[in-house]
Order: structure tokens, then sequence, then C-alpha cells
């Protein structure tokens, strides 16, 4: 394998294939899956996405290469390795998208993928462009520092990103139950898209939901609670660049008025933080729904 | 492909149902259908307002605070968030529009 080989760039074609047969499935049994106008900014969102990418991902392959250079174990291009690297590197998502979530900087970058309304394979194409400044590229250097090839992380994590494109779809319901045990599926990443109070911050897996149901943050589909798609706070809005940039631009707002205290906890903290306690974050929406439900439940 | 169809809300319990979804403990006590059904106004037990307006194949909500207007015009009633990205939203809420805006003012701390 050359280094610096990206599988992603062949699965391109095949994602716009997916997207259009979806397209024909949409018109037939579910119309209002597709938004034209949210489709094109999905896929305006990810076309930048892999420009910016491709621009930033030079800097990033020469941190890893640096870093590689103090590794602990000479690992190699033995077969076991693969396997060992894709496992890790899958670990090593949860906890980059785990903490996508819970640290407002990195949740600035990752909330253009939540923004849609929608739920389909279009969805799945909205991707960041301010992944690098997120910082998100730290979560796979330990795999560096071990011994992995850099160019096996990086194959390893185009395969996890082409695998994790299929379950942006709710044309599948459920997949076999031990299927839905062991990986990712689009029921299970549908509840991680999901504003339901029940549903919020659940489901952060890449490949493998058993990291969820290990560190205790799954959750699955309840047929009673049919998901709403998108983020807490709707954009309401199909522009490109306040999709792009809107958290970034609350972050920097927030900041700016709150005391010298407090306006780095609009960074690090959790979205929704406030210093003067005046939004909720999704752990605050959870428990308050919870509660809520185990009264309704207990009358 | 006849994809992302006209939206409109179909009766009060699904303005409901919406802004419940949009914020969870918001239990709308009263509510203003838009006479094209293309937006709400809802208020709640706690006196908060909430703009309900139609987002593509979707809707989007929002609560109103003080940075909130509203300016009326027989029975169209413009409300603006104060987010620009937002945008403003004029419903006709037939003759409930003048009440409607008599809240604006108490949002806006004009009026007891």
């Amino acid at each position: 394998m050359k280094p610096g080989f990206d599988p992603v760039t062949y699965a391109v074609p095949a994602f716009i294939l997916l997207v259009l047969i979806e397209m024909i499935w949409a018109a037939r049994k579910s119309p209002n899956s597709y938004e034209p106008r949210d489709t094109l900014a999905s896929l305006a969102m990810g076309l930048g996405s892999t420009v910016i990418g491709a621009l930033t991902g030079g800097l990033i392959g020469l941190l890893y290469w640096w870093v590689h250079q103090f590794r602990l174990f000479d690992i190699g291009w033995a077969w076991w390795a693969w396997g060992l690297c894709f496992v890790l590197d899958d670990m090593a998502y949860y906890w980059f998208h785990r903490a996508a979530h819970r640290i407002r900087w990195m949740w600035a970058s990752h909330v253009n993928h939540h923004s849609s309304q929608h739920y389909n394979l279009s969805t799945a194409l909205r991707q960041t462009w301010t992944g690098t400044i997120a910082l998100g590229f730290l979560f796979r250097a330990p795999l560096v520092l071990i011994g992995f090839d850099p160019a096996m992380i990086a194959f390893c994590a185009g395969l996890n990103l082409i695998y994790q494109f299929w379950f942006h779809t709710e044309a599948i319901r459920k997949c076999p139950r031990w299927f839905e045990a062991v990986f990712n599926t689009p029921s299970h990443h549908r509840v991680h898209h999901a504003t339901n109070p029940l549903y919020l911050d659940r489901n952060y897996a890449g490949v493998f939901i058993v990291w969820d149901r290990l560190f205790g943050t799954f959750q699955p589909e309840v047929e009673a609670h049919p998901v709403h798609y998108g983020i807490v706070k709707q954009l309401g809005s199909f522009n490109l660049l306040w999709i792009a940039f809107h958290e970034w631009a609350g972050i920097a707002r927030d900041a700016w008025n709150a005391p010298w205290g407090s306006k780095l906890g609009y960074l690090w903290r959790p979205p929704g933080w406030t210093h003067d306690g005046s939004r909720d974050t999704s752990d605050m929406i959870r428990e308050r729904w919870l509660a809520r439900d185990q009264a309704v439940s207990s009358e | 492909m006849g994809l992302g169809q006209d939206v409109r809300l179909r009766d009060e319990s699904h303005a409901r149902q919406l802004a419940n979804a949009a914020v969870s403990d918001f239990e709308a006590a009263s509510l203003t259908l838009d006479r094209a059904r293309t937006g709400a106004l809802l208020r709640d037990g706690n006196g908060r307002v909430m703009l309900l307006r139609r987002h593509g194949a979707h809707f989007a909500a929002r609560l109103l605070d003080n940075h909130a207007f509203a300016r009326l015009d027989r029975n169209f009633l413009t409300i603006g968030t104060g987010e620009t990205a937002f945008g403003s939203v004029t419903l006709d809420l037939g003759d409930q529009a003048q009440v409607w805006a008599s809240s604006f003012r108490r949002l806006e701390g004009r009026l007891p």
C-alpha cells in the first residue's frame, strides 16, 4: 500500500450512487425524507470538508510522523496489526466523538454534521470545515505512540468513515439482532442524531456499538419515542456559512460577554453551559425529562 | 422527484407536539395557527412565548425573549427573533393578531 492511500476517495462514486438510490426510494415511500435545499447544503458541506481536509491532512500526517519517532513498539505491517489497528482506531473514534459532543470547542466543529433536521445518506456527507481547529486528530495520536504506522491508521480511519456512511438512513428499520448487538446500525445512529431528551448524547460509536454498551452511553431506539432529528436549537437556515460557523460565532459571543473568570468555560464546558445558568446542557434537559417522565408514570 | 413537499401544520395538536419536541418542558396553554398553517404562536403556563415556523420540510422553533420584536398590520403580525439567520416571519393570525401583539409589548417590558 502506498503511504497516504485514502480509501474514501474511491468510495465517493458509491456514496453518490447510493444517495440517488435512496432519493428514488424516498420519492416513492417518504417524500419528506429529502428536501432539495437541505441536500444541497449537505453536499456543499461535504465538498468543502473534502477540500479543506486535503489541505490540512498533510499537516496532520507530518505531525503523526513526527510523533511516530517516539513510538513504544515497532508494530510494522504484520497481518494481525491491521485488525488490531482497526479496532483500536474505532475506540479512539468513540472517545473523539464523545468529546466532540461534550466539549463546546469540539462541538463547534462537529455540530455541522448534526445541523440537518433530515436523516438520510446526504446527511452523512454534511461534514465539518473546521475539524483541524477543533483538534480531533489528537485522539488518534496514542495509536501512533503505541507504534502503529500512521499510514495504517489513516487507512483504518478511512474504512471507518466509509462504514459510517450507510447507516445514515431511515430506509432500514432494524438489522438482524446479532448485528445490532455488535455493530453500529441505522437504528442506533438515528438515536445519536435525535433531539429527543431520552436520546441526547447517546450512541457515539463509529463501527462497533459495543463501545457504547461498555462505557455506559448506549440507548436503543424505542418505538414509543419517534426520533426528531437535528440539534436542540434548530438552525432554521440553509445558509452554508451559518451552518459551518454558527457555533464558533456563539462561542465568541458568549466568551466576549462573560465575566473574566467564566470566559474559558465557554470553550471547554459542554454545549449549553452558561456561567449564569440561563441555558441548559443536554444532561440537564435529559435529567429534567426523565424526572417528569418518572413522575407521570408513577401517577 | 417530488421530494420535500409542502408541509403545513395539520392542526393545533400538531403544533403542540412540535413545540414540545423543540423544548421538552413547553406545554402550550394557548396558541394560534397562521391561516396558511405554515407557522404558529404558542404560549405556555409560565408565560413563555414560542414562534414556530416552517423550515424546508420541517418546522423550527424559537422561544421569544426581549430581543424579539413584532409589527402589527391588521391581521398580520411580523415577528423577528433578533437572530439574523433565523429571520423574521409574517403570520396571518386573524383577529388574534392584536392579542399576540400585546403579548409582545409585554415581552418588551412596555406594558405591565
